[in-house]
């Protein structure tokens, strides 16, 4: 069963239509990113599924249920990880995570028990006394995924976890998303750093309301580029080569051909894309015949790049 | 959710300490600074020329003067004093004219002009109140001056006659005694006294109380008295033959004899005081006022339960909802009912139980009366809190800031100020007014406090069921604003 599942979802706000028809399935136990520009509609589409909004017209079913309809019960087996900071700061880490458990309907050993491990997880253990305005920023975001975690969801929204984090931060969030990916959850994370779909174990790009590509980091690349990327370092300048790599069966196409002027002796690389890398190789290198070839690399392109070569294939 | 609330609460000590000390404070430094007694007399400055008839008629009557106001001094430099009182020294300056007896001599009134400078249209109509009541209580002093000065003279002309009657009987034997130098003497005298009896009795009519019988019935005699005499005298004059001769002498006698009964009948032991003054004020008081803090705690009270319940209120949901956490909430098992419940418990012990204590060191230190009890004080004050907190969450439920939302409050607490009784009797509003104050729950609590703390009754139901309309409303209301938002 789809741990997340909609159907034509359009959600209108103030008369513009914010999500246009989105389809989406979301298997249990993965890590789904939701990425896009801000504005793009990704915060509407999380609180629909969170059952905070409901869907103007399509359908949408959380853990199997629509989430406008969810119980008590249901509502324990999800979480939720706002954008920002939103407990309380007068009290303590501890007291605002006790508090949250409470809400979820922890009895008190329990709550305790939890409250300890969730601190610990997040490491923030040590800082349980302190008021929660007077932890840093980036203890204040973990306490919230703490609090989101609390109750050891199935399913967990995360809303934009790493904005206006630093690298660092980020990528510790996402080993946290990681573990507890690995503890049997079900992650729906959205986030505008394009990058950060590299973590994710299927990504969704959402721009202006709709789902342009859905599928493995893998998956997109190879949308975007339609194969893998083989780059290759030539000595001096190949001439046309680009006409007999093109000759090559497996290649795609030829991405560019550009000479680095600035190295003490001339090289030219090339950038071309292949259905599958290690069956063309070979032949990509008969075709080159007397060039040296300097060096082979298979690079993983950026995200950015993938996801404007999606969003221009859309338009 | 109530025991996160208290928890966040407790962890603000400024801010219990503020709702604790700040009312005492306020109610303390009022009780010891107010003075009713004098707030209603203006600082009264005298202008009156030195050694004048009206200097004489000040010193004559300065009780008068000085009990209506709070005496500052007498001058006799008008523009210094018109100073004073631009410079806000003194509230009134009384000019007292230089021959007052003498103007109304002359057939005209004395005037006792009273300048002021106020903008204050409330306690701004104490100086001319006073004043009004300065000129009657002179004009009745006056009177009551003159009237004992009349019944002075009825007393003299009865003696007169009197006399003079037991003369006309020994004369009526010897006529010739009648024409003696004594006799004429006698009937001069009668004469005057008839006059002076006259003045007495028209003065007696003009200030006595409806129309006297009596007094009607005695002028008539004195004129037939007067009659008489005028024939008596007109015979003595003629010499002692005449007298014998004329009728008029036993018609004179007849006249004075009906005169005496006359003026048996008069009440002539009234004192002046009773004459000048005929009807005396008094009044019972079913009630027993406090002093002048006892009176405003339960309206400062009220008004404090309802602001800081208010203000909490409406503060709570905006602020959540701001911060995203209403959000968080909403995706939770919370559902909009318990969440408002939660606030509802914390909150409702925070303001009941800070005011509480208010009350109690109120009562303790500046013997604020609580004469119902503090049971029943905490019940009306229970009731107002609900309200009020109820009236917070609409508030909060619909406003779009926490600016709007403490604007809100405050609007609803200058409201309370003029509406709800606090600084003008409820009872004196008529529409629109009175419709704003059917809308505070302050209005309600305002009265149940003053009758549960001043009056030692219960709460009544014309304040119980307004009280508790506008809780069950307006928390239905916020309960449905707040569960509409989720869709």
């Amino acid at each position: 069963m789809d741990a997340i599942g909609a159907k034509g979802v359009v959600r209108r706000l103030g008369g513009v239509d914010v999500l246009k028809g989105v389809d989406l399935a979301i298997e249990e136990g993965e890590i789904f990113g939701l990425v896009g520009p801000s504005g793009a509609g990704k915060s509407t589409l999380l609180r629909v599924l969170t059952g905070y909004l409901e869907p103007t017209e399509g359908t949408v079913d959380v853990l199997g249920i629509p989430p406008s309809t969810f119980k008590d019960e249901d509502r324990r087996r999800v979480g939720f990880m706002p954008q920002g900071f939103v407990l309380y700061g007068g009290l303590s880490v501890q007291q605002n995570l006790s508090f949250v458990a409470g809400l979820y309907g922890l009895r008190a050993g329990e709550r305790r028990r939890r409250v300890r491990e969730v601190l610990e997880f997040v490491e923030l253990w040590e800082h349980r006394r302190k008021a929660a305005r007077d932890v840093s920023g980036r203890m204040q975001r973990r306490l919230q995924l703490a609090a989101a975690v609390v109750h050891e969801p199935e399913l967990l929204f995360v809303d934009e976890p790493t904005a206006s984090l630093d690298p660092i931060l980020r990528r510790r969030f996402w080993k946290e998303f990681e573990q507890l990916r690995k503890g049997g959850r079900t992650i729906f994370v959205t986030t505008q750093y394009l990058g950060e779909a590299e973590f994710c174990d299927r990504v969704g790009f959402l721009v202006d309301g709709r789902l342009v590509a859905v599928g493995t980091p893998q998956e997109l690349r190879r949308r975007a580029f339609g194969g893998e990327v083989v780059q290759l370092a030539l000595a001096g300048d190949p001439g046309h080569i680009g006409d007999s790599l093109k000759a090559v069966e497996s290649v795609g196409h030829v991405i560019e051909i550009r000479q680095d002027e600035r190295a003490e002796e001339p090289v030219s690389h090339v950038r071309l894309i292949s259905q599958d890398a290690d069956a063309t190789l070979p032949l990509v290198m008969e075709a080159l015949g007397e060039v040296e070839v300097r060096s082979v690399d298979l690079p993983t392109p950026s995200f950015d790049e993938v996801f404007f070569r999606l969003v221009k294939e859309n338009q | 959710m109530a025991i996160k609330e208290i928890r966040e609460l407790v962890r603000q000590p400024q801010l219990l300490l503020l709702l604790l000390v700040g009312p005492i404070l306020i109610m303390t430094t009022f009780g010891l600074s107010l003075d009713v007694e004098n707030l209603l007399r203006p600082r009264a400055l005298i202008v009156v020329e030195p050694k004048s008839e009206g200097a004489r008629l000040f010193e004559r009557f300065r009780e008068e003067f000085t009990d209506r106001t709070q005496f500052v001094g007498t001058t006799d430099a008008p523009e210094a004093a018109r100073e004073r009182l631009l410079r806000g020294e003194v509230d009134a300056v009384i000019f007292v004219p230089e021959e007052p007896l003498g103007t109304v001599a002359g057939g005209r009134q004395a005037v006792l002009r009273v300048v002021y400078n106020t903008i204050n249209p409330v306690f701004g109509t104490r100086v001319p109140s006073r004043s009004y009541s300065l000129v009657l209580d002179l004009n009745q002093s006056l009177v009551q001056a003159a009237i004992e000065e009349e019944i002075g003279n009825l007393r003299r002309a009865q003696g007169q006659i009197a006399d003079l009657d037991r003369r006309l009987e020994q004369g009526s034997a010897a006529a010739e005694a009648l024409s003696s130098e004594e006799a004429l003497d006698a009937t001069a005298g009668l004469d005057e006294a008839l006059t002076n009896l006259e003045n007495a009795a028209r003065v007696w009519q003009s200030v006595g109380p409806g129309e006297d019988r009596n007094v009607s019935e005695t002028l008539d005699r004195i004129a037939t008295a007067r009659q008489a005499l005028e024939e008596v005298r007109e015979a003595q004059e003629a010499g002692a033959e005449e007298l014998e001769e004329r009728s008029g002498l036993s018609d004179l006698r007849e006249s004075l004899a009906s005169l005496q009964e006359a003026l048996g009948q008069l009440p002539a032991e009234v004192p002046a005081r009773v004459l000048a003054n005929p009807f005396a004020l008094e009044t019972e008081n079913l009630a027993s006022p406090p002093p002048v803090v006892g009176f405003y705690a339960p309206a400062v009270l009220a008004v404090l339960v309802q602001h800081i319940a208010v203000s909490l209120g409406s503060l709570s949901l905006i602020r959540e909802r701001l911060s995203g956490a209403h959000e968080f909430f909403e995706v939770s098992p919370l559902g909009p009912g318990r969440h408002l419940a939660g606030k509802f418990l914390a909150y409702c012990g925070l303001v009941l139980g800070a005011n509480v204590a208010v009350a109690a060191v109120l009562a303790g230190f500046l013997g604020v009366p609580v004469e119902g009890g503090f049971t029943l004080l905490i019940v009306a004050m229970l009731l107002l809190t609900v309200a009020s907190l109820g009236l917070g969450f609409v508030i909060s439920a619909l406003a779009r800031s926490e600016l709007q939302a403490v604007q809100v409050s405050m609007l609803l607490l200058i409201a309370s100020g003029f509406f709800a009784g606090f600084l003008f009797p409820l009872e004196q509003m008529t529409q629109p007014a009175a419709g704003v104050s059917y809308l505070l729950p302050a209005s309600y609590g305002i009265r149940a406090l003053q009758d549960v703390m001043i009056r030692g009754q219960g709460i009544s139901a014309s304040d119980l069921v307004p009280l508790l309309l506008v809780a069950v409303v307006s928390l239905a209301a916020a309960r449905y604003l707040l569960g509409r938002k989720r869709h």
